[in-house]
């Protein structure tokens, strides 16, 4: 064994109580580096993904008159209808990287109930989907009482189980599935009433923290409450005379004066709900191709439409994983500042006491660089080993939750990964980061204690009497 | 040609605002193979002396030579090197380092060198340890030895590298007067024997009396030579 090394392992054993605070301290840090990257990195992989699966798709396609982003709670201020959506479902249609895609609006309205022959006014927030595309990107929302819109039913509204409490908490009274309702909307006409039924009861699997307070309504009663209606085809009679007419003004208007092109009846005309959807959320086969993918759409000006991606669809959910890996890394920060200015002191306590030895060792022939490796090997043969320790301690931990993941207390849990356990995706490099750290700060905090250690000349040797 | 020569050698530091003259004008010449004591009281200089011996302190005027060598031309890494080959040095608390035994603590100045296989440096360090009369003690750590088989295994570890001169500032002040004799007296044997030129301090009329010439300094000048 070199003598550096010889020296440095025993001066450890000798100084046993003050190097194993050094070294918890040491060990710990690797633990909060190694542990918390992989946590950190672990939730923002789970948060992605379920951010994606199950809250805004791949991205959000949404008019370009919008002035807002999408946002899960832009009910307050409607985005405008995205204009021309049968090309921009056609575009999405021609994409092989699409794997699904769901229009669909948000707002707000009333769900009128009665009860012993009064009219109750329950306020509900709400998406209103198609529902297979819907189920299409995102899944099928689960109830519990009831069924899903659109399965084997007319539509309606799904209530969540939070909203539904909050009903009984308010207005005294809950509603039930399977139950009759008039949906009143707010349009620019006045209110519009729409005779609709609670289709179902749902308690939301993920993001509870949204989607306690987002309900469900068919896309067919959105349209009906806010009059998107028109006509599905013109009469056979006027549609053979405007094509007979071949756009000549002259001709179209004489039409009118036509008794068999002219005279309509209503009764024939077949009516066709309007798209009102504000919002298209779009999932990729690969999410790796997002970027192109918004590329190309954002390219074609004439579909009238902006993209958000997922992180900026999900509003502050995003950035909450962002944070958390921040936070860690200040906290590791931190925790190897502390124990970089504590073992420097150590160190020049160590220098202190060993002024004599120091001044020996130099009088009988050693040089500055001797006394600088008997320094460096002492800092880099305790703080390693404590190092080890702590990869051990976080291997041992990942082992423990790599089955489960890591269940945390729900709230946090919610905002973090959409609720549920975070998976653990273990990797190599945060043990290589845990080993680089903490051996370049034991260098760096042996740089002030080895520089006074090497200005002590043999002198110190000979006064030490 | 003498092993140490000093000429005019002066020497003042500053103690806060007051100049102290350690040294005022030394001249001396030491020959190899002498056993010579420097006697002066406390502040008398002759520590400082000792430490212009040892290529540890420089003069502030005059010259020191060393083995012929004027050591005042000689920038730190080559004092250093200077200090491992030509000269060995015991100290008044001996100074071993503590994490060593005392195998490894007279063994460290041959470590220092790097020219020697192991083998070389074990047959060199059990030739001192024997000289010593350490041979039980091999594997002990300084702090389970008495004062005067410390200052054994620092009069052995002074001795493996074959150096030109011992240095010894005042090896005994710390050690019982009848231990302190046997060291001296090892000391003088191993000069019988070695050859290697011993120069030590001490204020001790006794061990004064051990030496086989004597250097007082008083005031920093050397008033009996």
């Amino acid at each position: 064994m070199p003598l550096t090394l010889k020296l440095a392992l025993r001066t450890i054993a000798r100084r046993k109580g003050r190097m194993a605070l050094i070294g918890a301290l040491v060990a710990f840090g690797t633990f909060l580096i190694v542990f918390g990257t992989i946590f950190a990195n672990s939730t923002s992989i789970a948060s992605k993904a379920a951010i994606i699966e199950k809250f805004t798709g791949d991205f959000i396609i949404y008019s370009d008159k919008s002035k807002e982003l999408p946002s899960p709670f832009a009910f307050q201020t409607p985005l405008p209808k995205i204009r021309d959506i049968e090309r921009v479902e056609a575009a999405l249609a021609a994409m092989p990287e699409v794997k699904a895609y769901a229009p669909y609006a948000q707002n707000y309205g009333i769900v009128q109930v009665e009860r012993e022959g009064r009219k109750v006014d329950l306020p509900i927030i709400y998406y209103a989907i198609e529902s297979a595309s819907y189920a299409s990107v995102f899944g099928e929302v689960k109830t519990y009482e009831g069924s899903y819109l659109g399965s084997g039913s007319a539509g309606g509204v799904m209530i969540s189980a939070f909203q539904n409490s909050e009903y009984e908490k308010n207005f005294g009274t809950k509603v039930r599935s399977g139950e009759s309702v008039t949906i009143l909307g707010v349009t620019e006409g006045g209110v519009n009433s729409v005779p609709s039924r609670i289709a179902g009861l749902f308690e939301p699997e993920r993001y509870s923290s949204v989607f306690n307070y987002i309900n469900f309504m068919d896309s067919q009663t959105f349209a009906s409450v806010y009059n998107y209606a028109g006509v599905a085809a013109l009469p056979a009679a006027l549609d053979a005379s405007l094509a007979a007419a071949e756009f000549d003004e002259d001709a179209i208007f004489a039409l009118a004066d036509d008794p068999g092109a002219g005279a309509i009846d209503l009764d024939l005309l077949e009516a066709e709900s309007l798209s009102g959807a504000t919002m298209i959320a779009v999932r990729l086969k690969d999410s790796g191709t997002a970027k192109d993918v918004i590329a190309r759409l954002e390219a074609d000006g004439s579909l009238g439409i902006k993209i958000a991606d997922w992180k900026e669809a999900s509003g502050f959910y995003a950035q909450i994983s962002a944070g958390l890996q921040a936070f860690i890394y200040f906290a590791t920060a931190l925790v190897f500042l502390v124990v970089a200015m504590i073992f420097m002191n150590t160190l020049i306590i160590n220098v202190t006491e060993r002024t004599a030895e120091i001044g020996t060792m130099r009088a009988i022939g050693a040089e500055r660089s001797f006394v600088r490796a008997v320094f460096v090997a002492e800092a880099l043969a305790l703080n390693l080993s404590a190092a080890l320790v702590g990869l051990i301690a976080s291997a041992i931990a990942l082992a423990a939750f790599s089955g489960g993941g890591i269940l945390l207390p729900d709230l946090i849990s919610q905002f973090l990964v959409g609720g549920g356990p975070i998976p653990i995706k273990a990797a190599a490099w945060p043990f290589v980061l845990g080993v680089l750290a903490v051996a370049v700060v034991s260098v760096l905090a042996t740089l002030y204690p080895v520089s006074v250690a090497t200005k002590i000349t043999p002198l110190k040797a000979m006064s030490d009497k | 040609m003498p092993v140490v020569e000093l000429k005019g050698v002066k020497k003042e530091y500053m103690l806060g605002s007051t100049k102290v003259e350690a040294l005022r004008g030394v001249d001396l010449t030491i020959e190899k193979g002498e056993f010579l004591a420097v006697a002066g009281p406390s502040g008398s200089g002759k520590s400082t002396m000792l430490n212009m011996f040892g290529c540890i302190d420089v003069p502030t005027s005059g010259t020191v030579r060393i083995d012929g060598t004027d050591v005042a031309g000689l920038d730190d890494r080559e004092l250093t090197r200077y200090r491992r080959e030509k000269i060995g040095f015991i100290f008044q608390s001996f100074n071993l380092v503590p994490v060593l035994d005392v195998y490894e603590n007279i063994e460290f100045p041959l470590l220092l060198k790097k020219s020697l296989s192991k083998k070389e440096r074990e047959k060199i360090v059990m030739r001192f340890v024997e000289e010593v009369g350490l041979s039980d003690r091999l594997r002990n750590k300084p702090s389970e030895l008495s004062g005067g088989q410390r200052q054994r295994v620092a009069i052995a570890r002074a001795l493996v590298s074959n150096p030109l001169i011992i240095l010894a500032d005042e090896p005994t002040a710390n050690l019982d007067s009848a231990t302190g004799t046997k060291i001296v007296e090892l000391m003088r044997q191993i000069n019988d024997i070695e050859k290697t030129t011993f120069i030590f301090s001490t204020h001790d009329a006794h061990i004064m009396s051990e030496a086989r010439r004597l250097v007082k300094i008083l005031d920093g000048k050397i008033v009996e030579a």
